[in-house]
């Protein structure tokens, strides 16, 4: 293996081993079941009138509680050594740091949005089986794949924005913070272009675009690191 | 023709290197032109008073920083650049690095020797061999939330010897640590240093350095002020010879050309490029005639004179009287 490849295997095998010790890796299941058991509570108590404005509830319920999960996991990875000064000890290892740190992020944020993905699937199943649509049912406000997707470039910003605040704060709390205030941004803008018709495909995909800069960027702001 | 010098200096090559180095911090300058280098199997003590930029030295050499000026290199590599190859066969602890709390020993110095390229098969013994080396073996499986400050310490030390290292770089490795448990990693350190380890030690006890190193390094201010060796007499050979004179250059010499100019029966150890110790049987006629005939050699000879045997009086006379233990 390269040196590269090597240390994404290690650092991931690492941070799998810090989600197990700290027991943080109970979070990945939130989205798995909480997800689907609050949307299927709304279905079968709240008069929603189609499957398909039941399933845009149960992704509003699941990739909530996966941005919750991203900022916390992503704010830790990156903030938790630089806030402890683990990084005096790792950062004297033989490997690439930005690699290494690459590892652990796609453990957090791959995983993170894998439970999302999963949690959104069982939503969309558990919506089909318990809403039946009727034929006056009016159509839901947004179309639920399209959402879904979109989602999911709310979660790659969150993840970006987390994580690059964790590099320049070198503190996982003022990372969160910082993750969860763009998240209310996001959230806010994303609501106003709805609410005046104005919202596209193109404003999850800027989301998920500035997400990937904040990764970039963290991933080479992690390597300049000086203890 | 008696020509000494101690055992370490046989084998010449280099393994750690500061060439020129400087390193700034915004308006402030940490280190200033500091130059030394270490041979292989080379047990050197790195003194100097709080501030005075040992650590930003050993931060340079481990990777965790780069100089503003001049270049680091360790086995001839710049850790900063060639971070794998330069820093495989290293160990360094550096100021006291936290470790989460929930994180065990084992997780660790395992963690540790993948990185480190130890294949799997000896990764869990290479983690004990590491704990035991410590005498923290019991503790592997404990989290570092449950470890005292000193157990801790030990289990980073452990950490640094992982992969059997061929250089070994330390900050103030006993602090922390209870007298025993000082006592063991200084009898470490020494057997280690025995069989070939290079090892850098930062430190602000005087003892440390006497017990464990064959030459200091004394830093004040981030320059430079002393390399010399920490135990004159017992370094200089077996001859019996009764007087030591420390010879200064105004360039770079070599330890042949001095043992020449000053004859047979005079040991020569070198100290650096600009600074020689003869030793000689004698009195003052003799200590003239020597260095008569560094003179008539050519030699660029500035100033002889006779060292101070004790390292604390030494640490005062380069770096004063701050932080002297």
């Amino acid at each position: 293996m390269s040196g590269e490849v090597a240390a994404l295997a290690h650092n991931a095998r690492w941070e799998v081993t810090r989600l197990h010790r700290s027991r943080r890796i109970w979070l990945l299941l939130i989205p798995i079941v909480a997800g689907p058991i609050g949307s299927g509570i709304a279905d079968l108590y709240l008069r929603v009138p189609s499957s398909g404005t039941a399933e845009v509830l149960g992704l509003l319920i699941t990739a909530g509680l996966a941005a919750l999960v991203i900022l916390d996991l992503t704010a830790l990875a990156v903030g938790e050594d630089l806030a402890l000064r683990t990084h005096y000890l790792t950062f004297a290892l033989p490997q690439p740091r930005a690699s290494a740190l690459a590892g652990r992020l796609g453990v957090v944020v791959g995983g993170a949005l894998a439970v999302y993905g999963i949690g959104a699937i069982a939503v969309a199943g558990l919506a089909g089986a318990l809403v039946s649509t009727s034929s006056t049912a009016p159509a839901p406000i947004l179309m639920p794949t399209h959402l879904a997707l979109g989602l999911l470039g709310l979660l790659v910003f969150l993840g970006g924005v987390t994580a690059a605040a964790g590099v320049v704060t070198r503190s996982a709390s003022q990372a969160l913070v910082a993750g969860i205030l763009a998240g209310v941004v996001a959230a806010g803008i994303g609501s106003m272009f709805l609410v005046e018709g104005r919202l596209t495909a193109l404003f999850p995909e800027v989301l998920a675009a500035a997400g990937l800069v904040g990764f970039s960027w963290c991933l080479v702001q992690y390597g300049r690191v000086e203890g | 023709m008696i020509f000494s010098r101690p055992a370490r200096t046989r084998v010449p090559s280099e393994i750690l290197t500061v060439d020129a180095v400087w390193k700034r911090y915004g308006d402030h300058d940490a280190l200033r032109d500091v130059r030394f280098s270490l041979r292989s199997g080379e047990a050197v003590g790195y003194l100097g008073p709080n501030g005075a930029g040992k650590t930003t030295t050993l931060k340079l050499l481990a990777g965790l920083s780069r100089p503003t000026r001049g270049s680091v290199r360790v086995q001839g590599l710049d850790p900063s650049r060639d971070r794998v190859r330069a820093l495989r066969r290293l160990g360094a602890l550096v100021e006291t690095p936290g470790v989460p709390p929930y994180i065990t020993g084992a997780d660790l110095l395992e963690y540790v020797a993948r990185v480190k390229g130890v294949s799997s098969a000896e990764r869990v013994g290479a983690a004990r061999r590491a704990a035991e080396a410590m005498n923290v073996a019991d503790c592997l499986d404990r989290p570092f939330g449950s470890l005292s400050t000193g157990l801790a310490r030990r289990m980073l030390l452990g950490a640094a010897l992982v992969g059997d290292p061929e250089v070994l770089l330390l900050d103030e490795p006993t602090l922390g640590l209870d007298p025993a448990a000082r006592h063991d990693l200084r009898n470490l350190l020494r057997s280690l240093s025995r069989n070939g380890l290079t090892l850098l030690l930062s430190t602000h006890l005087l003892e440390d350095v006497q017990e464990v190193c064959g030459r200091v390094l004394f830093l004040r201010n981030g320059v430079l002020v002393g390399d010399e060796l920490v135990n004159l007499e017992s370094d200089l050979g077996p001859e019996g010879a009764r007087r030591t004179v420390r010879l200064r250059f105004g360039s770079d010499v070599t330890d042949e050309s001095v043992a020449r100019a000053v004859g047979s029966g005079v040991g020569v150890t070198l100290e650096g490029p600009r600074q020689m110790i003869v030793r000689f049987s004698g009195g003052d006629a003799e200590q003239a005639g020597l260095l008569a005939g560094v003179v008539r050699a050519g030699l660029p000879l500035v100033s002889a004179s006779t060292p101070e045997p004790d390292l604390a009086r030494r640490y005062m006379e380069r770096v004063g009287r701050e932080d002297a233990a």
